[in-house]
């Protein structure tokens, strides 16, 4: 009798993890976007006050952020420094691929994100300002519908763990 | 020949678009040795110019005619541009709006696109469609010959010179080595070096990137870098207490009175002037009036007869007489 009320404590708690973990997910997401935004916001300061060279921005920007965003700038950083003759929109696609697997946003939010390669370095001061803050406008709708999910599902996620853990445990009972 | 082809492996290839770097790098090491110009136009064929001639080029190098040689797509020039500016335009817009880059190693890429206008000037370069990479060279030494002529021993100061040459006549290269050579000393002529201060509106004289010199301009030397001359004579006067102020290429009338304070000032000047002959900077009025003035005590006539550099007379200001004539065979 003990044995199976472990078992069922066990079951349920195990459930309850999973709902939790996609819950976490979502938290990430919102997290993830929020460093993006950011890193956006350190990078116009850099331009527009600094006018420092795109390489060296990301650097900065890169070693203040956590990962994966953090990472992702470094490694972008580190591509554009290695001088292979390859335009800033292929570095900036070469490192979204290598760091894609840590990053736990949704596709369209992962396009957002790729999108941003066509602006780096592109035109003038206000040229660039223009871009991002258009990049930007939009993560912000993103982060928004992120935050708004992640609300919504907190609670669902972590009951219906829990209540699936219980089905599955009344079901071998 | 001062440039040698490990330098534009080194120092220029990794700016350019990997297509046309491929082309460069294996292009044959003389040619590239005495290269002294690249020239990227969208749909033309890759040129590159040398002393005197210039060469059309081919995947597989040098060919005989245009219609061989690789033409450069708008992919080439867009990665060059990125890789010219560091993938940082918006960090560079003085620098387009004035037409050139400077890239370390201090040569200069000079920009041609469709400009866009405010107010009656340049605001920014869109577009650009022409690159021109010029590599610069220091001739160490190139000053040595000059330098006696302009030396007034007995006060044991600079005599203030005008250096008068056509264009690729060698007059930035002059500057330069006067400059070294000034703000060194020369022991042999028991002259000690003395503070220079360089004002270096294009970034040709010094080539500093990021406000670095890149070539050897001498140990008591400052340099005002991409600073209009006039400002930067007046500067230098207030702050830097230079003994010899070079810069190039005066022609403007507020250069004319910069040049002039700085005079009186008791400072001596080195600067140049486009022209290939006395009667050319006289038509000038700006310079005429500096020369009428006695401001300037030697004068000196490059030309690019028996290559750029070519030393062709040397007169003293003042009285119009010839110190050096190449003509005759040198020393007068």
């Amino acid at each position: 009798m003990y044995l199976k009320l472990l078992g069922a404590t066990l079951i349920i708690l195990a459930a309850y993890l999973m709902g939790c973990q996609v819950c976490y997910l979502y938290r990430q997401r919102v997290r993830q976007l929020e460093e993006i935004l950011l890193a956006l916001e350190m990078f116009r300061a850099e331009v527009n006050y600094g006018l420092t060279p795109l390489p060296q921005a990301f650097q900065n920007i890169g070693i203040k952020l956590k990962k994966p965003v953090g990472t992702l700038f470094l490694n972008f950083s580190s591509i554009l420094n290695q001088r292979q003759g390859l335009s800033a929109l292929e570095c900036w696609k070469s490192s979204l691929e290598k760091g894609r697997e840590e990053f736990s946003l949704r596709v369209e939010q992962m396009e957002l994100l790729a999108r941003l390669g066509t602006a780096w370095g592109q035109g003038d001061r206000r040229g660039q300002e223009r871009q991002i803050a258009l990049i930007q406008e939009l993560l912000r709708q993103a982060l928004q519908r992120a935050n708004e999910e992640w609300q919504k599902n907190d609670k669902l996620w972590k009951y219906l763990g829990c209540l699936g853990g219980i089905t599955i445990v009344l079901f071998l009972l | 020949m001062p440039g040698t082809s490990t330098d534009i492996k080194k120092q220029i290839c990794p700016f350019l678009a990997p297509r046309i770097r491929k082309i460069i790098a294996s292009l044959p090491v003389d040619l590239l040795a005495k290269t002294e110009e690249i020239r990227l136009r969208h749909s033309r064929p890759l040129i590159i110019y040398w002393a005197g001639g210039e060469s059309y080029l081919g995947e597989d190098g040098p060919v005989a005619v245009p219609g061989e040689a690789y033409l450069l797509t708008e992919d080439d020039l867009k990665k060059t541009i990125e890789l010219i500016s560091n993938y940082s335009l918006y960090a560079f817009e003085d620098e387009i709006r004035q037409g050139y880059l400077t890239i370390p190693g201090g040569h200069r890429v000079g920009l041609a696109g469709r400009t866009v206008q405010e107010k009656g000037s340049i605001k920014i370069m869109r577009d650009i469609n022409s690159c021109n990479i010029r590599i610069a060279r220091q001739v160490k030494g190139a000053g040595e010959r000059v330098f006696p002529f302009l030396l007034d021993r007995r006060q044991g100061r600079v005599f203030h010179t005008l250096i008068i040459s056509p264009p690729q006549g060698g007059k930035t290269t002059l500057l330069r080595d006067l400059a070294r050579i000034i703000s060194n000393g020369i022991g042999l002529l028991g002259q000690r070096g003395q503070k220079v201060g360089i004002v270096d509106e294009r970034s040709e004289i010094a080539g500093c990137f990021r406000g670095v010199p890149q070539l050897d301009i001498g140990l008591r030397t400052d340099v005002l870098d991409a600073c209009p001359k006039a400002e930067g004579i007046m500067l230098m006067l207030r702050s830097l207490s230079p003994q010899v102020i070079i810069t190039d290429e005066i022609g403007r009338h507020e250069d004319a009175l910069a040049v002039e304070d700085a005079v009186h000032a008791g400072i001596t000047v080195i600067a140049s002037a486009h022209g290939s002959s006395l009667e050319d900077v006289l038509a000038r009025p700006i310079l005429r009036k500096l020369l009428d003035k006695n401001y300037f005590e030697r004068l000196v006539f490059l030309s690019n007869k028996r290559g750029p550099g070519t030393l062709e007379m040397i007169i003293e200001g003042e009285r119009g007489l010839p110190l050096y004539s190449a003509n005759t065979g040198g020393e007068l």
